[in-house]
């Protein structure tokens, strides 16, 4: 059943391929039920718990295929199989044949490719194979992230993500060759008998983390999300940062885990999660502010992991299960509202022409859907009930707090963990209160913003697609949970089991209640204000004469009181000219937050490797003369050396 | 089933019954202490059904989240409100983790309110917006760390049981940090001046400005609400109402709230308002005095 499913699947990738390049409509029938094979292939694992297993007679580079589907891949290859689809369809609205007709058609081919190649690290169970398929997917994303590549800015985001995926790719073959020297065999599955490969976990940690996005390591995220055809930011954001994570998840799950691995996950997830939202707010781009969350998400995601490992040490504490269920879980739910926000930011790029919300506002005129599905989306990201972002984060909550009543070593990291988390979801309510009332609310700020369009229904239908999945997992956790409690038990054995977490069924119905009061409340004090009659006015505004769009609160001064508190990281770069004079002829301020890692670390670092290189191509200018002195010196200095040897 | 349904109405219009007394009873106070006659207690009560009747005057920018913002705000402290126990009697809803919902309910509602605010477009509500978001990340570490210390005083993680005893040696420093965050979140004297009617100056008030009949009634009810459920949370925190039986305990919580309610009306006539840039040091002294609260309930809980 599961092998039909998955080659349907395959096979509906391949023939897409080709048709992808001749036109849309069987590219994207192809797609489409391609991804829904693989969505009912990772369910019914998910529901059964069953493996999949299946070894082929042909082989790649010396090695025989072998395909495996555990609850774990299953959990990743049903997010990749939604959001894939999703943006199949509205990648075919918005990256169309009319608007760029020399890139629409590589557009599509590469989306298939990509979509092929990241199932393929999914499944695949051999290092090598792996290997491949990561680098494979890893240059499919860096085409998909160039499409519009005349623009200088598209070409230096893909440039980074090339370099940054490479270091990634470098630490990922030490890695894969060290494993497989020392266990004799590229073939991966549980190695946890083996002792001596635990360091091999810094490695895939770094590995890893440079895809997935952790802070430092997110240097390429930004721009790279930012630049890409939106579709192609939310597949990044949504699945490919995933795949980092389940690359972290998988291999800690199978190796043995140096002692401290989980304090130091942890520690990357709270430094993450805080920083990543802290830059967030700072950002004046949607699309790279969105793109920051998806660090503080990903920060989110690894606190949960890295208790669930130092439970894993302390004898399977009960706590790390809620503690990894919530980290799987939010896998999902950022996977589904990132992607969500990401379409959104795309629409409103579509309809404007511009990412800067200092020229948005007032848009929820023109664009009702894409106002009220990004809202949703905005309140799933902040964790608010009674959205799914509120579950996974109630999850992770309950393991520390568990792990802090168990009084053990572990407490001391939860209890700072807690309290940050805290201080993440009130600074993440913050940005995106921000976000959407800059964006959707107010008066347009420029003519773009005054002429915007809602986007086609294709695109609608995506988002309302993720919007739906959102509000589902939210309001029925417990449809979910089953799926989720068999990929924690093909993490951890010692977890299997389905029982649910006290709570989590009340918390659910809670929510329901909550959805429908919420409804009913805002329909009665509608009505009621229909039948006590509407006046419309100017805003209030102390009587001022001339209002205009551009006297509104911007996105800068609302974030302003907090990222003055951050200042000291952010390092935001001001220009201002204050008006002076009884007349003052010209006054201006702008604020820019610099890219603090990437421009005060990486590149300064870069630049003195440059300049190191620089002294060292002196030697090398074309003389043969001087080439034979190096020869004669080095000859030299080789008989010196025997000459010492000998005599000793 | 029915008797369920049937303290369920009975609790919710207790809350909502009685939440607006307490406005009054903090400006009764104000007038004492500066030796006027002051509105009456019921004030607030008059105010809703007189605004409850008039017409909406709307921004021509608000959207329909403009009603919808304040209609969530309210249902979403309407559901913290009835997760919170009360003394011995219980929560209504109890379960693992109902503190985290607690928390999280009390931030959607924020959500709705900066919302709203940002509707209009006006400079003057998204400062009172940004100041109710960002001073909010201050007193969210405050509670969740006073939630904290109680959660490993008692060793549960779900209100009913962690609400019934005292902190012990913490309670003091609980009780303050508790304090000063429910001054800062219900915009009271010395972060916000609800007496105040010049906006620059203002968080809360500035964010309502645009706001006229239902949809203000519905906004100042919440608000109501919002006091009475800090100090109900402060109350029980603080005072071990769970273990006694149900007619003094159900004293102690008036005489607590009573309490609560006049130190808010003192502090409101003897303080005046912090400048702006003040207001994170004392929100984070809030935090820390909660923190050592936490160490204390954690030392407690090692012996």
């Amino acid at each position: 059943m599961t092998t039909l499913l998955l080659a349907i699947s395959g096979l509906g990738l391949l023939l897409s391929l080709p048709a992808g390049f001749s036109g849309s409509k069987a590219w994207l029938a192809g797609v489409l039920v391609a991804m829904t094979a693989g969505l009912v292939a990772a369910v019914v694992v998910l529901q059964t718990g069953e493996v999949w297993d299946w070894r082929g007679t042909l082989t790649v580079g010396g090695e025989a295929v072998h395909l495996r589907l555990d609850a774990v891949s299953a959990l990743f290859l049903a997010l990749l199989s939604l959001v894939g689809g999703a943006g199949a369809v509205y990648g075919r609205e918005y990256w169309t044949e009319e608007k760029h007709p020399r890139t629409a058609r590589w557009g599509r081919v590469w989306w298939s490719a990509l979509l092929l190649c990241l199932g393929l690290v999914l499944l695949t169970a051999n290092g090598l194979h792996f290997l491949i398929a990561w680098e494979l997917f890893t240059i499919c994303a860096y085409f998909l992230i160039t499409l519009d590549r005349r623009r200088p800015e598209v070409r230096a985001a893909g440039w980074l993500y090339l370099a940054a995926s490479h270091v990634a790719m470098l630490c990922l073959v030490a890695f894969f060759t060290c494993l497989a020297v020392r266990t004799g065999s590229w073939e991966l599955a549980d190695m946890r008998d083996h002792a001596e490969l635990a360091p091999l976990f810094w490695l895939a940690l770094a590995g890893f983390g440079v895809k997935t996005g952790l802070f430092p390591l997110h240097i390429w995220l930004p721009s790279a999300h930012a630049n890409a055809p939106s579709h192609v930011s939310a597949m990044l954001s949504g699945v490919i940062l995933k795949i980092g994570v389940y690359g972290l998840i998988r291999f800690s799950g199978w190796l043995p885990m140096p002692p401290g691995a989980g304090w130091m996950v942890a520690l990357i997830g709270v430094v993450s999660a805080v920083l990543g939202v802290a830059f967030a707010l700072g950002q004046h781009d949607l699309k790279r502010l969105l793109a920051y969350h998806s660090v503080e998400n990903i920060g989110i995601i690894l606190i949960g992991l890295g208790f669930a490992l130092v439970a894993a040490q302390q004898g399977n504490a009960p706590w790390g299960r809620l503690a990894l269920a919530g980290a799987l879980l939010h896998v999902w739910n950022h996977g589904l509202f990132k992607s969500l926000l990401f379409f959104g930011a795309g629409s409103v790029l579509h309809a404007t022409g511009t990412r800067e919300m200092s020229r948005l506002g007032g848009l929820w005129r023109a664009m009702p859907w894409t106002a009220s599905l990004f809202t949703l989306g905005a309140v799933a990201i902040s964790g608010l009930p009674p959205l799914n972002g509120f579950i996974s984060e109630w999850l992770v909550y309950l393991g520390l707090f568990d792990s802090t009543n168990a009084h053990g070593p572990s407490a001391w990291a939860a209890i700072p963990a807690i309290i940050l988390l805290g201080v993440t979801g009130a600074m993440a309510l913050a940005c995106f209160v921000k976000v959407c009332g800059v964006v959707f609310l107010g008066a347009p700020r420029s003519a773009a913003a005054e002429q915007a369009h809602e986007s086609g229904p294709a695109m609608r239908g995506a988002m309302m697609t993720l919007g739906v999945a959102c509000a589902a997992i939210g309001l029925a956790p417990m449809l979910f949970w089953p799926m989720v409690a068999q990929a924690v038990s093909a993490w951890n054995p010692a977890w299997a089991g389905t029982e649910v977490p006290a709570g989590l069924a009340a918390l659910g119905a809670f929510h329901l209640a909550l959805a429908t009061f919420a409804l009913v409340a805002a329909a009665t004090l509608w009505r009621r204000i229909r039948q006590r009659g509407v006046t419309r006015a100017v805003t209030w505004d102390c009587g001022y004469v001339l209002p205009t769009p551009r006297m509104q609160y911007t996105a800068g001064s609302f974030a302003g009181i907090i990222t003055e508190w951050f200042s000291w990281i952010l390092r935001p770069e001001r220009h201002e000219h204050r008006p002076d004079g009884v007349f003052p002829f010209r006054a201006d301020f702008t604020e820019r937050t610099p890219e603090t890692v990437l421009e005060s670390v990486v590149e300064p670092a870069g630049s003195a490797v440059m300049r190191m290189a620089r002294v060292f191509r002196r030697l090398q200018h074309g003389r043969a003369q001087a080439y034979l002195l190096y020869l004669l010196i080095g000859l030299a200095a080789m008989a010196v050396l025997v000459l010492i040897g000998a005599n000793k | 089933m029915i008797a369920g349904g049937g303290a369920l109405i009975f609790r919710l219009v207790l809350w909502l019954m009685l939440a607006p007394l307490l406005p009054g009873i903090i400006n009764k106070v104000k007038a004492w202490v500066a030796g006027r006659r002051g509105p009456p207690v019921l004030q607030l009560y008059y105010d809703l059904a007189r605004l409850w009747q008039k017409s909406v005057v709307m921004s021509a920018l608000a959207s329909p989240g403009f009603i919808i913002g304040p209609a969530v705000a309210w249902v979403a402290l309407t559901g913290a409100a009835l997760l919170l126990p009360l003394g011995p009697a219980g929560a209504l809803f109890s379960f693992r983790g109902d503190f985290l919902l607690m928390i999280y309910l009390l931030a959607l509602s924020r959500f709705g309110t900066a919302w709203a605010a940002l509707e209009t477009g006006s400079a003057f509500e998204g400062m009172g917006a940004a100041r109710e978001v960002s001073y909010a990340v201050l007193t969210e570490a405050a509670v969740i760390t006073a939630i904290l210390s109680l959660s490993v005083h008692s060793g549960s993680t779900s209100l009913a049981t962690m609400l019934a005893p005292s902190v012990g040696a913490g309670v003091v420093l609980l009780a303050a940090g508790l304090f000063i965050v429910l001054l800062a979140e219900n915009c009271r004297v010395p972060f916000d001046d609800p007496n105040t009617h010049l906006e620059l100056t203002m968080v809360h008030e500035a964010m309502v400005l645009d706001h006229s009949g239902p949809p203000l009634a519905v906004i100042l009810h919440g608000a109501s609400m919002k006091l009475l459920f800090f100090a109900l949370l402060l109350t029980e925190a603080v005072l071990p109402v769970g273990n006694l039986a149900p007619m003094p305990a159900a004293g102690i919580l008036v005489a607590g709230v009573l309490a609560v309610t006049v130190g808010v009306g003192l502090v409101e006539s003897l303080l005046a308002r912090l400048a702006f840039r003040r207001v994170p040091l004392l929100l984070t002294t809030a935090f820390i005095l909660c923190l050592f609260a936490l160490l204390l309930a954690w030392k407690g809980g090692a012996a």
